[in-house]
C-alpha cells in the first residue's frame, strides 16, 4: 500500500479542524447570544435546526452539503456563475467539521450566556456603555468558560470528523484525507491502522492538555482579581 | 494550495475510484499526468455504492472507476450517461485459513472441518457475486448454518487471515496480499460470474476531451500492466455472453 506518512494527514486534519472551530465561533457566539437573550416563538424551531447534524446520520449531513454546494442544487446558478467549485476541496472537508461540530458549540454558547445574569449588562448600559460595548467587555468574559468548552467539543468533534467529509470532499489521499479518513481507509483495505490511530489519540490529548492548561492560567487570573 | 475553492483548471480531471483500486489509482494517475502535458488528475476513493450517491447529487465527478457494473448502468439510465467502459476483471476464489483443508472442487465446501464460512455482503458487489456462484452450485443452503456475513471484501479476508473463519469467497485480489490465508480452490472460468470493473463518464460536459483520454488510456497496455501488477485481470472481450 502506497503509504503516505502520518505527518501530512495530521497536519492536514489540525488545519482542517483548527479552520473549521474558527468560522464557527462567530456564528456559535452569536447564535447562542441571540438565542439565550431573545424570547423568540421559533426558538424550538430554531434550536431543532441547529440540532440537525447531531441528529442525522453523518453522511446524510454530507449528501445535503454536496446538495448546497454542487451543480444541481439551489445554488447552482451561483456556483456555475462564479466558476467556485467546493466539492472534494479542503474548503469541503472545512465546511463539514464546521458544521457538524456547530450545534455543540451554539448550544455551549447558549447555555454559557444563559447562566450570565443580564442585570450585568443592565448595569453596564446604564453606565453609559453601548450595547456591544457591554456584550464584549461584561457578558463575553463571564460566559467564556462555556464558550471555551462548547469550541473544545467542536474541535475534537471536527478532527473525528469523516463520514460527511467522505462525501463532500471524497477521500483523496495528500488532499482531503484527514486522519479519520486516513484510519477508515486503511481499515478498509486491511492495513495497518495503528499508527494513525495513535496519532489521532495523541492529537486529541494534546488538544485537551493545552485546553486545560489555558483553563487553569485563566483561573489564576481571577483568584488574583 | 487546496483551501482555496479556486476554479478546477480546464485540465484537471476528477476521477472517482472504488475503494479497492487504492493501491493502483495514484499510480494510474501518475502515469496519465506524465502521458498528457499540462494534465492533473485528482482521485477520490469510496464505495462504488457512495460514488454513485455523490454523483447523483452533482458532485463533479468526470470519471468513475467502479466495481459494480450493475451501478453504472443505473447510473447511466438515471442520469442519461454513456454506457460505462469495462476495463479490467476480477476472479472469485476460495481461500481457507491454512492448507490443511482440502478444496478439489465446491462441495468440498460442506465438509464438516470447515465449521465457518465467511460470505461478504450482499449489499457489496463480491457478496452477490458469492452468493450467486454458491446458489449455482447448490451450496447456499447447505451452508446457511455455517455461514457468517462480513461487510465487504478485505474485511472477508480477514476473518480468515485473523483464523476467525476457516474458509471464504472473496476476490482473487484480495486473496494475494493474504499473510496466513490460502487459496484453496480457483473457481474454473466457466463457473466464474463475470466480475468487472467500469469506467463511466460522470458529467459529460466537464472536461470533455481530458475524461475521453481516460477513457482510451485504460484500455492501453501501460494502464493494463499497472491493473494486472496488482493482480486485477484484463477486461473480458465484448462478445463474452
Amino acid at each position: 500500500m502506497s503509504d503516505t506518512s502520518i505527518l501530512p494527514l495530521l497536519v492536514l486534519s489540525l488545519r482542517v479542524a483548527t479552520t473549521a472551530t474558527l468560522l464557527s465561533l462567530p456564528f456559535g457566539v452569536g447564535i447562542g447570544y441571540t438565542l439565550a437573550r431573545r424570547r423568540l416563538r421559533a426558538k424550538p424551531l430554531i434550536q431543532a435546526v441547529i440540532a440537525l447534524p447531531m441528529v442525522l446520520p453523518p453522511v446524510a449531513v454530507g449528501l445535503g452539503l454536496l446538495w448546497l454546494l454542487g451543480a444541481r442544487g439551489p445554488l447552482g446558478g451561483l456556483w456555475r456563475a462564479t466558476g467556485i467549485e467546493l466539492v472534494f476541496s479542503e474548503a469541503a472537508a472545512v465546511l463539514a467539521a464546521a458544521v457538524v461540530g456547530f450545534p455543540l458549540l451554539a448550544r455551549a454558547c447558549e447555555q454559557a450566556f444563559a447562566e450570565v445574569d443580564a442585570r450585568y449588562e443592565r448595569v453596564g448600559r446604564s453606565l453609559g456603555f453601548t450595547p456591544l460595548r457591554a456584550f464584549f467587555e461584561i457578558t463575553l468574559p463571564l460566559a467564556r468558560r462555556g464558550i471555551f468548552y462548547g469550541t473544545l467539543l467542536a474541535f475534537t468533534r471536527a478532527l473525528g470528523e469523516f463520514g460527511a467529509t467522505a462525501v463532500v470532499a471524497g477521500i483523496m489521499p495528500g488532499r482531503t484525507e484527514t486522519l479519520a479518513l486516513g484510519i477508515w481507509s486503511r481499515i478498509q483495505l486491511g492495513d495497518d491502522a495503528l499508527p494513525l490511530c495513535i496519532a489521532s489519540f495523541a492529537l486529541a490529548l494534546g488538544s485537551l492538555l493545552v485546553a486545560e492548561i489555558w483553563l487553569r492560567r485563566g483561573d489564576g487570573g481571577r483568584e488574583r482579581a | 494550495m487546496g483551501l482555496l475553492a479556486l476554479p478546477a483548471a480546464a485540465d484537471t480531471l476528477q476521477v472517482g475510484a472504488a475503494s479497492s483500486l487504492r493501491e493502483v489509482g495514484e499510480a494510474l494517475a501518475q502515469h496519465f499526468e506524465a502521458s498528457q502535458a499540462g494534465a492533473q488528475v485528482r482521485v477520490s476513493y469510496g464505495a462504488s455504492s457512495l460514488l454513485a450517491a455523490q454523483l447523483r447529487a452533482g458532485a463533479p465527478l468526470d470519471i468513475l472507476l467502479l466495481a459494480d457494473p450493475r451501478i453504472a448502468v443505473e447510473l447511466a439510465e438515471a442520469l442519461g450517461l454513456p454506457d460505462a467502459t469495462p476495463f479490467a476483471s476480477n476472479r472469485l476464489v476460495v481461500i481457507t485459513r491454512d492448507a490443511a483443508i482440502d478444496l478439489p472442487d465446491p462441495q468440498a465446501l460442506r465438509n464438516p472441518k470447515i465449521r465457518r464460512i465467511a460470505i461478504p455482503s450482499p449489499a457489496v458487489p463480491v457478496g452477490r457475486y458469492a452468493r450467486d456462484w454458491l446458489e449455482r452450485n447448490d451450496l447456499l443452503d447447505a451452508l446457511a448454518s455455517r455461514s457468517v456475513q462480513t461487510e465487504h471484501a478485505r474485511a472477508t479476508l480477514m476473518a480468515v487471515d485473523h483464523g476467525h473463519a476457516d474458509a471464504a469467497i472473496v476476490y482473487e485480489t484480495d486473496a494475494r496480499i493474504a499473510r496466513n490465508a490460502v487459496v484453496a480452490l480457483r473457481i474454473a472460468d466457466a463457473d466464474q460470474p463475470a466480475i468487472e470493473y467500469v469506467a463511466l463518464r460522470g458529467s459529460p460536459a466537464r472536461a470533455a476531451s481530458l475524461a475521453e483520454g481516460w477513457l482510451h488510456f485504460i484500455l492501453q497496455p501501460e494502464a493494463q500492466a499497472i491493473l494486472q501488477a496488482a493482480g486485477v485481470g484484463a477486461p473480458r472481450p465484448r462478445d463474452d455472453p
